[in-house]
């Protein structure tokens, strides 16, 4: 008899974090399974309570773990919700009224749980307040927790989870990923899930290979054998691998590995080119911890600060005083370096506070950044003052994200000199040094540079966004996602324009964008004028090596022959080419190179 | 010793949501009289973080705390303080 062979089958994702895992996939299922519902009779009773009791008991201990974890990371909004967990666990009436119930049925304690779970969820969602119907999301994650200890059965939380297993799940969120970092998960596969997404930064700071648009049931289905391979660099999932596929990615984590431990060696370098071309070379950074990486890296500064991450899962708006002394912490600690905070960057695919509520049809082209915050001044104001409050701590910049006319760089100018007016006549301190920068990430924007040129002190290059508008793609929208290339001559033409426009009033242009933290984009970048580069902090070795191997003159040389290129494929292929010459052994991006 | 009722209103933005709602049982925990929240005519455990969500008081709602015991006068006193700080949000 022939036995069935077992066929590789490779899936294609979105890449999200690169970097290569071989492990075994550990799937979190969305939706509940029937719980099992018995009685256990007046015997079984006693039994059952402690079961309740032991199940809460270890899923408080998960989560004051988990809350001890995100205290290092310094993320007091998810230290809050967790901490709305630990009180829903020893919420006396939800406990008193499930101890009586399982003793007066005598039946088993996880269907009573389930019961009382789905009685809450009804009476949170008959509430007419939509926003307090919204809060039965935390109770959700509460219930899965316990109820993953009371079956004892993988698969509904994190809390099983064995070491090395690569994560599975429909869609995770911050917490999750710090848990799943804790838990020493090696990959991570969600179906849902964008470049932008908290979680998204997340893992690529912690450098977990990540790969989304992958459908969990349909992995599931495919899967004969335990091992599966997570390719970041490309997006592909390797299910079934056979013995030439598995040695050949055994062969590149060792690759990736002696590389980026040649990386750690750059310490204190300078990011300088062989022919002595210096490079700013900053970070871009979500959290205040973060700043410990940027002294760590040697950064130049900060580069980006998205303040909007700090509040990210908070239901209202911080005050000035909350905002302002958490700008003041970061000035003092960062020692006088320069730190860019962005200001409120809100609404496309990033919801905020109570302002979820109305849906917009087309959002990326809707009310969000800049024109947020000018419709909400005073939000705006309170932010603007407490930067101002802050920068007598340190070497503080402001800058605007979404510009797309001069007008509006006007009214916030003019806002930031109404609230420097207000804090003089109050006699606040400020820093008369406060410098404004412009995001150039629309097309109208890059198309004045020139004007704006002339109306701000820095340009800061978002390439993510210029690349989604230029092109007029949504990268996050599967059916088009390949087009989203920011090699597109389109793009690179803008890059251009911004840079020379830049050079002509004399003021400096950074790229804080993803492509500033892609090595083989770096030549082309440096070549066209750029800077300064800020990246996050864990690509900063990465970036600092094709600096001090590369030749600026060269750089230059390049970006002429790239600006004669018609397509975006030939584009991709020159900076390839040229990075894999400049940084043979890098094999996270030259995805051929491996040590044999 | 002894029963206080007194009436307050809720003046943080987003009224009675889950950070004031824990802030609010975690300043119980520890207490030793009996604590009831009524807002429109629905008395609860003020000690019951679910239970203070499900109340969905926003801002301005109107509540009426009721605290009965030992320690009676210095918890009414501790939560009126906090409603009226709007819990250092």
């Amino acid at each position: 008899m022939k036995t069935c062979k077992i066929e590789e089958i490779r899936l294609k994702g979105t890449p999200i974090s690169r970097g290569v895992a071989i492990g075994t996939p550990f799937f979190i299922t969305a939706q509940e399974d029937v719980i099992p519902e018995f009685t256990v009779g007046l015997e079984g009773v006693e039994e059952e309570l402690l079961r309740y009791r032991r199940a809460l008991g270890r899923s408080f201990e998960d989560v004051l773990k988990l809350q001890g974890m995100l205290e290092k990371e310094d993320f007091s909004d998810g230290i809050s919700l967790l901490d709305a967990q630990l009180q829903m666990m020893r919420d006396p009436v939800m406990t008193t009224q499930i101890e009586a119930e399982i003793a007066s049925s005598q039946k088993n304690a996880e269907a009573i749980f389930q019961k009382h779970i789905f009685r809450y969820q009804k009476s949170f969602q008959s509430l007419q307040d939509p926003f307090f119907r919204e809060r039965f999301k935390d109770l959700q994650e509460v219930f899965k927790r316990i109820m993953s200890y009371l079956c004892a059965r993988e698969g509904t939380s994190l809390a099983h989870i064995p070491s090395h297993a690569i994560l599975i799940a429909h869609e995770l969120g911050v917490t999750d990923i710090v848990e799943a970092n804790m838990r020493g998960v090696i990959a991570i596969l969600t179906k849902s899930g964008s470049h932008t997404s908290h979680a998204a930064i997340m893992a690529k700071a912690k450098g977990i290979p990540f790969v989304s648009n992958i459908d969990p049931e349909q992995l599931k289905s495919l899967m004969q054998h335990s091992d599966v391979i997570v390719d970041g660099r490309t997006g592909e999932v390797i299910l079934n691998p056979g013995p030439d596929t598995l040695l050949k990615y055994r062969n590149i984590q060792k690759t990736v590995q002696l590389h980026s431990s040649s990386l750690k060696l750059l310490g204190g370098l300078k990011p300088e080119t062989v022919d002595g071309y210096a490079v700013r070379l900053s970070a871009n950074i979500a959290m205040p911890h973060e700043i410990d990486l940027v002294h760590q890296h040697h950064a130049y500064g900060v580069g980006l600060f998205r303040s909007e991450y700090l509040f990210s899962s908070r239901e209202t708006c911080p005050l000035e005083e909350e905002q302002f002394s958490v700008y003041q912490a970061m000035a003092l600690k960062m020692k006088e370096l320069p730190l860019v905070i962005r200001v409120f960057d809100l609404g496309g695919d990033k919801n905020f506070l109570g302002y979820t509520g109305e849906v917009e049809q087309n959002p990326s082209l809707g009310c969000r950044s800049i024109r947020f915050l000018l419709k909400e001044r005073e939000i705006f104001k309170a932010q603007l003052r407490a930067i101002l409050r802050a920068s007598v701590y340190g070497n503080i910049s402001i800058l605007l994200p979404l510009i797309s006319s001069l007008t509006e760089l006007l009214e916030a100018k003019a806002l930031i000199n109404e609230m420097k007016k207000e804090l003089s006549q109050n006699q606040i301190p400020f820093s008369n040094q406060v410098r404004v920068g412009c995001m150039i990430e629309v097309p109208a924007a890059a198309l004045i540079a020139d004007l704006l040129a002339q109306e701000c002190d820095f340009f800061s290059i978002g390439t993510n966004d210029l690349t989604q508008y230029t092109l007029a793609v949504d990268r996050n929208n599967q059916a088009v996602s390949f087009l989203h290339t920011p090699t597109h001559p389109s793009v690179i033409r803008l890059l251009k324009l911004i840079t020379k426009e830049a050079h002509n009033y004399g003021i400096p242009v950074s790229i804080c964008g993803e492509i500033a933290a892609d090595p083989r984009f770096t030549p082309l970048l440096l070549g066209l004028g750029i800077h300064e580069l800020s990246v996050s902090a864990c690509h900063i070795p990465a970036v600092k090596n094709v600096i001090r191997r590369m030749n600026f003159a060269e750089a230059k040389r390049l970006t002429q022959y790239v600006l004669t290129l018609k397509t975006s494929e030939e584009v991709l292929a020159a900076l390839s080419h040229q990075y894999l010459k400049i940084v043979p052994d890098d094999c996270l991006y030259n995805c051929e190179v491996t040590r044999s | 010793m002894g029963k206080l009722v007194q009436k307050v209103q809720v003046k943080n933005m987003m009224g009675l949501h889950t950070r004031p709602a824990t802030k609010i049982v975690k300043l119980l925990q520890n207490c030793k009289s009996e604590v009831s929240f009524t807002c429109r005519q629905e008395t609860i455990n003020a000690k019951s973080i679910l239970s203070i969500l499900m109340l969905a008081a926003a801002r301005n709602s109107k509540i009426t705390i009721t605290v009965e015991g030992e320690d009676a006068a210095d918890v009414m006193k501790n939560l009126v303080a906090s409603f009226e700080n709007e819990f250092g949000e």
